[in-house]
C-alpha cells in the first residue's frame, strides 16, 4: 500500500513538472501561433479576391441563412475596397481522394471567379496534391459564375478549367465545390 | 565508453532506419520531398536529445516499476514543445508534416533509446547517443527523400533539376516506390557495412 502511494506520488511530480514546462512553452508560442494562423488566412483571402482590401466575416446566422443545407461551406467573408462591397470569399470542405479537402474561392461582385486556393488537403503528392499549384488554380480565374464549370485536358471555352492528370477524384471534388459556391452566389448574393 | 564510438554507433552501426528498421510508417509517409525529410529528421533529433538527457537525469529517482510511463511523459512533453514551436515559427513545414509530428511520441526509436541507453548511462553519453541516433535517422531520411523527390518530381529541395521533357516517375512519390527505394538503400548500406566488418576482422587477425 505504502509503495503504491509512493509510486503514484513520483509519477504525479513528473507529470506536474511536465505540465508546467508545457504551460511555459505554450505562453511563449500561443500568441505567435494565433498570429501566424490569422496571417495565413488573411493571405489566402487576399489571394483569391485580390481586388478587396479588407474582409469581414459573415456571422453564423447569416451564414446559415445563405448556405441552407450545404453545411460544408464553413465560412463566407465579404471583401471591401474602401466602403464598397467588391466580392465574397467562400471556404468549403469537400471529399478529396485522400480525405477531406478544404479550399477557398473568391467571387467578385461582377460575377467572375477571382481565384481558388487549397488550404488543407491529404492528396497524393505529384497527383492530387498538384491542386495547390498555380497551373491548376489559375485556370479558374475570370470564369463567369452563370455557367457550369467543367474540367478538361486542354481548356478552351469560357467555362472550362484545367483537369489534373490521373487525379480525377480531386479535380471533380474541387470543380463540384466551385459549382456549388457559384450556384449559391447566384441565388443568394448576386443582387 | 568513448563518446565518438557512441555517436557513430547511432549513425552507422545501429542506424535506426537502415539497420534497426524502426519507425518505418512515418519514414515512408514524409519522405516525398527533401524539405519534409530534413524537417522530420531534425524534429526527431531534437526530441531524441531532449528525452535522452532528461531520462538520464531522472534515471536514479524513478523506480523501476513506473519507468515506462515516466519516460512516455518526458517524450510526450518534448514532442509537444517541438510541435508548438514548429507551429509558431515554421507553419508551412508543420502543415506539410501534419499528423506525423504528434506521432513522434509513439515512434519506437525514442522510447527504445530511453529504455536501452539513457536509463543506464550518464548525461553526456546519453546526449551524444541521442545526437548520433538523430543524425543517423536524419541522414537516412535525407537520402531517401532526395532520391524520391528527384525521381518523382524531377526536383531537389523544390529546385527543378530536369527540363520539362523529363517524365516524373510518380510511383516513387507513393508508398510502393518508397518501399522499393528503401529496400535498395538498405541493401547497399548493408553490403558496405559487411565489407567494413570483415576488413576489421582481417586486420585484427593480421595483427596477431
Amino acid at each position: 500500500m505504502n509503495e503504491t502511494i509512493k509510486l503514484a506520488l513520483i509519477l504525479f511530480i513528473i507529470t506536474a513538472v511536465a505540465a508546467s514546462v508545457l504551460a511555459i512553452s505554450n505562453s511563449v508560442t500561443s500568441e505567435r501561433i494565433a498570429e501566424a494562423d490569422r496571417l495565413a488566412s488573411e493571405r489566402a483571402k487576399m489571394e483569391v479576391l485580390d481586388i478587396a482590401e479588407e474582409f469581414k466575416q459573415l456571422d453564423e446566422n447569416r451564414l446559415k441563412e445563405i448556405v441552407g443545407d450545404n453545411t460544408n461551406i464553413t465560412e463566407i467573408n465579404e471583401g471591401y475596397k474602401g466602403s464598397d462591397l467588391v466580392g465574397y470569399t467562400f471556404n468549403i470542405e469537400v471529399n478529396g481522394y485522400g480525405g477531406p479537402l478544404t479550399f477557398m474561392t473568391g467571387i467578385s461582385k461582377d460575377g467572375k471567379i477571382t481565384g481558388i486556393k487549397v488550404l488543407v488537403h491529404e492528396e497524393t503528392p505529384g497527383l492530387g496534391a498538384n491542386s495547390t499549384r498555380p497551373f491548376f488554380t489559375d485556370s479558374f480565374k475570370g470564369k463567369p459564375v452563370d455557367s457550369e464549370i467543367t474540367a478538361v485536358r486542354e481548356p478552351k471555352a469560357d467555362n472550362e478549367v484545367q483537369a489534373l492528370t490521373s487525379a480525377t477524384v480531386t479535380t471533380n471534388a474541387i470543380v463540384d465545390g466551385v459549382n456549388l459556391i457559384r450556384q449559391i452566389y447566384s441565388e443568394k448574393l448576386s443582387n | 565508453m568513448k563518446l565518438s564510438k557512441v555517436f557513430f554507433n547511432g549513425v552507422v552501426k545501429e542506424n535506426p532506419i537502415f539497420v534497426q528498421l524502426i519507425g518505418m510508417c512515418s519514414v515512408l509517409a514524409v519522405t516525398t520531398a527533401a524539405k519534409n525529410g530534413l524537417a522530420m529528421g531534425l524534429a526527431v533529433t531534437g526530441v531524441l536529445i531532449g528525452s535522452n538527457v532528461v531520462v538520464s537525469l531522472i534515471r536514479k529517482v524513478v523506480p523501476n516499476k513506473i519507468r515506462i510511463p515516466a519516460f512516455i511523459v518526458v517524450i510526450a512533453t518534448f514532442v509537444t514543445i517541438v510541435e508548438m514551436f514548429m507551429k509558431a515559427y515554421a507553419q508551412d513545414l508543420y502543415n506539410a508534416l501534419g499528423i506525423f509530428i504528434p506521432l513522434i511520441v509513439v515512434n519506437c526509436i525514442i522510447l527504445a533509446r530511453a529504455e536501452s541507453f539513457a536509463s543506464k548511462h550518464g548525461l553526456l553519453a546519453s546526449a551524444v547517443d541521442g545526437l548520433g541516433m538523430g543524425v543517423g535517422y536524419t541522414l537516412a531520411l535525407l537520402i531517401l527523400s532526395i532520391l524520391r523527390e528527384f525521381l518523382g518530381s524531377g526536383s531537389i529541395f523544390d529546385i527543378q533539376m530536369l527540363g520539362p521533357s523529363f517524365e516524373p516517375a510518380i510511383i516513387f512519390l507513393m508508398p510502393p516506390g518508397a518501399f522499393i527505394l528503401l529496400g535498395i538503400l538498405i541493401g547497399i548500406f548493408n553490403s558496405i557495412r559487411n565489407k567494413q566488418a570483415s576488413k576489421e576482422v582481417l586486420q585484427k587477425e593480421e595483427a596477431r
